[in-house]
């Protein structure tokens, strides 16, 4: 079975199987991570389009577009959801992960080629899921799922009667299967298909960051399966896990969700960090500064984020000393964060800097993280999370590091290897107009609702007392303004298809120093069939 | 081209004093009435002293010194732009180590953080542990309205607590959706919903009195609530269950209304289940609490709603 | 493989179908699960006793007749078989890689690499479930504390962890019966099991033959034993009042025990593999991870039992 496709197939146009072959049943880490940019793309945009339809409604007082207000919840949950584990996290490891990680480290593919395109797959089943529950019977009268992207139950299991749930359980299960399996094929490769020469302490630090997590996957999502299919025996088959009635408590879940969730948040902002300091050193024309002190910042942030979930917790009702313990654990995570925004400006320091479309993107990325992570530090401090949790602060501060830390990386990344992935150049004025587009348009989205917050408006309402108006207003015009980003970003890509400007090997010049840099763009469908050899 | 970099580093910067200003500014600016204000940009006006350490935690240590750390990022961030664009500095220098400076900024953060964590530990310790109360409410969440009962007094009758505007749409013989629409029909401008607050109004507020050290109880008849009132800083899930607790005092002098709203998503009215506080006198509570704690409302059948849900003995 | 001379020794793995084919099965799976489980069951408070009412009066008659109309199962069996089919043509596409000498060294290591990380993430998920045992054990006093005053429910409640609430202790399984007996079975497997490993190392093709006979016997009769007590227990849920599906404990009792029993399938298929390729004299001496990935993934399996048998069973019982 495994030859005949070989011999029927590899002979024609250098060795590229032809379509069904190469997209369906591909084992070559480039095409697989294309397909995850595609689905992350569609992720991108239905996950977009469900955020623009919240601003809608959220632009007034009343209900103007709901009628019923379950769909306004199922639209926030399938928003979180969608973003997260079908925007982000396939583009930043899936997409990006698989084009780069073999290519940077010398590697002429992933390890596990055939179970790199099962994750790819899983993940495609989990969209299919997730999709379908939009529409099945979810609760209240209305179609899918309105119990926020953290599920809590009883919501998510009295509260939820109709299957759409359990579409979204199984869809969740699949997507975390792929990205365990994901997360062992990077770990393996990493360890084991670097290029003769490049040790540990060589690796170029978007490996490091694809490294670290792909160890808080590993460790997390399997207690997060746990969890789903505790929900789900809950529902079915009349378990009592987080029933009082039967001597269950509702509060473990919230503990077995965020034990997955907080390892989570820097599943997505890792691999942007890794991205961001490959671009601001390409640009500054400089080594990174301080490598080894960036990798094992990344490392500590990957330990430390294993101990600080209850954060979310703080208003649960938890012993003090608890909180206490959470309060001091989750500050620490500032300094290795701090560590690395230090270092990629003293990269930057001496530095011959060009503004390149990636780098203003990353400087973007630097500047809005650190706005993001400081309103971290805020509500780590336990007694003030009492103001502001579950508050529009809390969506500021997340907005902050994933709409803007995480998406700019990626569009930072995107746009710099680009050219690398399709051969192509991209048109500077409409990507820059793409940048400014949303550089404007999230500040005004979410900085007014750091204020809105502070004024103590609950998240996740769609209607809201008429003196929140005005600043939900600008909040709403934000995020039209980075909808029409999106539609730039697509124009330049479908533009730069059909145009055709042919990139070169290394269209970055001599700042551009990793391995990728050495082939062609886009690079041959197998590479180093003689590996590098690194001094 | 070089315009384009020019105005990035120009729009970063704006951007960072834009943040700085708003946040000065709107912590300047608060406003005297209770619940939330339109274009306001700090806390609510506080009056508990559990309030007052979050307020006072937040507008003095977090923010200036977050605020300080971003504007120092974003001026480091605009200096090097501008010094070592490519054109000013065409040689770029190999420097990548520099032990003195990469100690200086892990320790630097460490020392802000440790000086962070006592007043974070303080204001934590001060809220979580409960001084000896005078008087216990207890708050059941259910869907969607909250339960108010007073286990110290037998006689007064728990009651429920409902949304004026959908909660009754049964007691004046609409539907739920008709309710919706009537709220969407009024005029835009319209602030408030015959005098009292559109979303935040109830049918029957929780009555407590002033300068009293009240200890709430809070649980869950069936989904997750969480029980907060923005002006007396708490905020507490209220789960099935379980029962927490948390407390709060109001400052003498300050008798009025206080409004919060439900703080966890539970299902499809979680945006409408507020909470309305009625702070009263001393005097005026053990009225209210001799008497049963009966309210009278006043329901105007033309429009639909109910005025005002008072305490009967307040009503003068 | 492609034109140009290849001068690594990784694996270059060809197009195979098998991945995207276990998506559809994992597809159809899915919908099976729910199509099937969310039809079945109200899930309502009326039905208290859902979980063994759902595997015993209704699960051991799924496939009567008047089950067929939720149809939902079809889909369950239909994407069970389509991942067995699956697996054994990735399997069979492994072995011939292997043979035609694909498995280098290197790509050994990294075989390795991967299954120590599959395991890794097999603990995590167990952990979760020891993590759900211990916190109710552990603070279901605390809980029950806050609860007593408030909910009606709370007699229900406290007799659901049972042991503190006015004497209705529940009846929990003897240890030292059924489940002292699967300790010894999968102790004893883990013997026989090395038995055959040292075997393999000394190209004693017979004694592999015979011990993974064994080791498989032994995994069959420890899941035959699971079985009968599974019903036992189900019996004295009809005589006694406060057994374990009322309860959190069952739940976890359940559950737990349950995705052990799945794991002891699952590794007795993997090693059932391994006896069929060990009877065609397929296993080499000086190359077999397959067998060493089996043999690692039984130990787990174990292991977990012990942890098991120590906590849920022995200690429990105590308690
Ligand atoms: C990419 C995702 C991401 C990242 C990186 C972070 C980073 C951090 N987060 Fe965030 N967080 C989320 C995503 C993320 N978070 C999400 C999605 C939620 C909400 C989930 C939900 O409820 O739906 C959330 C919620 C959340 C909460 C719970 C709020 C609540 O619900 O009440 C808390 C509380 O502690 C918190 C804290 C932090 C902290 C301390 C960091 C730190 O890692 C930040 C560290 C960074 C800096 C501090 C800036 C740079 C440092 C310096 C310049 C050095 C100098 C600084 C100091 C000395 C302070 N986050
Ligand atoms: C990565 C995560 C992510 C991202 C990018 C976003 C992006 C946006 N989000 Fe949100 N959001 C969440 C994660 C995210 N969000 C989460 C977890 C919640 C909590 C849900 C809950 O409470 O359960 C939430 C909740 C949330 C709320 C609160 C709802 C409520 O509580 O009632 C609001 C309201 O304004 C909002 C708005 C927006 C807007 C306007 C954007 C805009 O920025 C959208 C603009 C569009 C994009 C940024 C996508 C662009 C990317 C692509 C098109 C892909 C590109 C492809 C390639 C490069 C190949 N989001
Ligand atoms: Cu009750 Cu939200
Ligand atoms: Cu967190």
């Amino acid at each position: 079975m495994a030859t005949t496709y070989a011999s029927a197939d590899t002979d024609a146009h250098d060795g590229k199987p032809k379509f069904w072959v190469r997209w369906f049943f591909s084992t070559n880490h480039k095409d697989i991570g294309t397909l995850y940019l595609i689905l992350g793309l569609i992720g991108g945009l239905v996950g977009g389009f469900l955020s623009i339809m919240m601003r809608l409604e959220l632009s007034e007082p009343g209900l103007q577009f709901f009628g019923n207000p379950h769909t306004y919840n199922m639209f926030i949950t399938m928003h979180g959801l969608l973003m997260i584990f079908f925007m982000v996290m396939p583009i930043i490891i899936g997409g990006l992960g698989n084009w780069f990680v073999p290519l940077m480290i010398g590697a002429p593919d992933m390890a596990f080629p055939r179970m790199n395109n099962l994750s790819f797959w899983l993940l495609a089943v989990a969209l299919v899921c997730g999709v379908i529950s939009m529409f099945l019977p979810g609760g209240a009268g209305g179609a899918g799922f309105g119990g926020s992207w953290v599920m809590y139950p009883p919501l998510s299991t009295s509260g939820h009667p109709g299957p759409a749930f359990d579409f979204l359980i199984i869809g969740i299960l699949a997507a975390g299967f792929s990205s365990i399996f994901g997360a062992i094929n990077f770990i393996t490769t990493i360890f084991n298909m670097r290029a003769p020469g490049m040790t540990m302490h060589k690796m170029p630090l978007y490996a490091w960051s694809v490294l670290v997590t792909s160890w808080l996957l590993l460790l997390s999502l399997p207690v997060l399966a746990a969890a789903m299919i505790m929900l789900f025996t809950d529902r079915t088959v009349g378990t009592g896990f987080f029933d009082p009635a039967m001597g269950g408590d509702p509060l473990m879940f919230q503990h077995l969700f965020w034990f997955f969730g907080h390892p989570e948040v820097y599943v997505m902002i890792l691999p942007a960090f890794g991205i961001i300091s490959h671009v601001i050193a390409t640009f500054s024309r400089k080594p990174v500064f301080g490598y080894l002190g960036m990798a094992y910042a990344m490392v500590a942030i990957g330990v430390v984020g294993f101990v600080v979930w209850a954060h979310h917790m703080y208003t649960v009702g938890m012993d003090v000393d608890v909180k206490a313990y959470f309060l001091a654990a989750t500050f620490v995570i500032a300094v290795p964060t701090g560590v690395k925004v230090f270092s990629w400006l003293a990269t930057m320091w001496g530095g011959s800097i060009r503004y390149s479309i990636p780098m203003q993107w990353a400087l973007a990325t630097i500047f809005l993280f650190v706005i993001g992570g400081v309103t971290g530090v805020f509500l780590a401090s336990a007694g003030l999370d009492t103001a502001a949790h579950d508050t529009y602060f809390v969506v500021a501060h997340f907005h902050y590091v994933l709409s803007m830390g995480a998406v700019f990386a990626i569009f930072s990344g995107f746009t710099y290897w680009f050219g690398k992935m399709s051969g192509y150049l991209y048109n500077k004025w409409l990507a820059g107009l793409q940048f400014w587009l949303f550089f404007i348009g999230v500040n005004l989205a979410f900085m007014p609702q750091h204020f809105l917050g502070w004024q103590g408006m609950p998240r996740r309402i769609p209607d809201y007392f008429q003196e929140y108006q005005l600043l939900n207003q600008i909040s709403s015009y934000g995020s039209y303004m980075s909808a029409i980003g999106v539609i730039v970003f697509i124009v330049w890509v479908i533009e730069a298809f059909i145009v055709k400007r042919k990139a070169g090997d290394n269209y970055w010049g001599e700042g551009a120093d990793t391995l990728e840099w050495t082939l062609s763009s886009p690079p041959p469908y197998h590479q180093y069939s003689k590996l590098p050899q690194i001094k | 081209m070089r315009i384009s970099r020019l105005a990035a580093s120009v729009g970063v910067t704006f951007a960072g004093l834009i943040t700085t200003g708003l946040v000065t500014t709107g912590l300047a600016f608060a406003s005297n009435k209770n619940g939330p204000t339109d274009g306001d940009l700090g806390f609510q006006r506080s009056v508990t002293p559990v309030m007052d350490a979050i307020t006072s935690l937040n507008n003095y240590w977090l923010v200036p010194i977050m605020v300080a750390i971003v504007v120092l990022v974003t001026a480091l961030m605009v200096y090097i732009m501008v010094r070592f664009r490519e054109k000013a500095n065409p040689v770029p220098s190999k420097t990548t180590h520099h032990v003195g400076l990469e100690l200086a900024w892990t320790l630097i953060p460490v020392v802000i953080l440790v000086i962070l964590v006592v007043p974070s530990m303080k204001l934590l310790y001060f809220q979580d542990v409960i001084p000896e109360s005078e008087l216990v409410v207890k708050v059941t969440g259910d869907t969607w309205n909250w339960e108010y009962s007073y286990p110290d007094h037998e006689h007064i009758d728990p009651y429920v607590s409902s949304i004026v505007d959908i909660a009754n749409a049964d007691k004046f013989g609409l539907s739920h959706a008709e309710i919706i629409a009537r709220i969407d029909a009024r005029p835009a401008g319209e602030p408030r919903l015959d005098g009292r607050p559109y979303l935040l109004a109830t049918d029957a507020a929780l009555v407590v009195p002033v300068d009293t050290v009240v200890k709430v109880l809070v649980t869950a008849n069936n989904n997750m609530h969480a029980f907060a009132v923005p002006q007396f800083g708490i905020k507490i899930d209220a789960m099935p269950g379980r029962i927490n607790e948390t407390w709060f005092k109001v400052h003498a002098g300050e008798e009025g209304t206080y409004y919060g709203q439900c703080s966890e998503i539970c299902g499809i009215n979680h945006a409408f289940m507020p909470i309305e506080v009625m702070v009263v006198s001393k005097a005026e509570f053990k009225r209210w609490a001799a008497n049963g704690g009966s309210f009278t409302t006043q329901i105007s059948q033309n429009t639909g709603s109910i005025t005002q849900a008072v305490p009967v003995n307040t009503v003068q | 493989m492609s034109d140009h001379a290849v001068e690594h020794d990784y694996h270059l793995v060809n197009p195979s179908p098998w991945p995207f084919l276990s998506g559809v099965a994992t597809l159809v799976w899915g919908l099976g699960m729910v199509v099937f489980f969310a039809g079945l069951h109200p899930r309502s408070t009326e039905n208290p006793n859902g979980m063994m009412e759902f595997l015993f009066s209704r699960g051991m008659d799924m496939f009567g007749p008047d089950k067929v109309s939720n149809g939902g199962w079809i889909f369950i069996v239909l994407g069970l078989l389509m991942g067995a089919a699956v697996m054994t043509g990735w399997w069979l596409d492994m072995i011939k890689e292997g043979e035609e000498g694909d498995h280098t060294p290197v790509v050994q290591i990294g075989m390795r690499y991967g299954m120590i990380m599959f395991l890794m993430q097999e603990v995590m998920f167990f952990v979760a479930w020891f993590w759900m045992f211990f916190e109710f054990v552990l603070f279901h006093e605390d809980r029950a504390g806050w609860n007593t005053d408030v909910l009606e429910s709370a007699a229900t409640y406290a007799q659901g962890y049972g042991v503190n609430a006015g004497g209705h202790a529940i009846t929990t399984i003897n240890p030292w019966d059924l489940p002292l007996i699967n300790t010894l079975l999968l102790l004893l497997s883990g013997v026989t099991l090395t038995w055959a490993h040292h075997a393999l190392i000394e190209n004693k093709q017979k004694a592999v033959y015979w011990g993974l006979a064994l080791t498989i016997v032994l995994g069959l009769v420890f899941t035959y034993v699971q079985g009968v007590e599974y019903v036992e227990a189900y019996g004295h849920r009809m005589t006694e009042t406060n057994w374990l599906d009322s309860n959190i404990y069952g739940s976890t009792f359940f559950l737990a025990t349950g995705f052990h029993g799945l794991h002891v399938i699952i590794g007795t298929i993997f090693l059932f593999v391994m006896w069929l390729r060990a009877a065609r004299g397929n296993l080499k001496s000086d190359q077999h991870f397959g067998f060493e990935a089996a043999a690692w993934y039984w130990h787990f399996v174990d292991v977990i039992w012990l942890f098991l048998f120590t906590f849920v069973y022995v200690v429990f019982a105590l308690n």
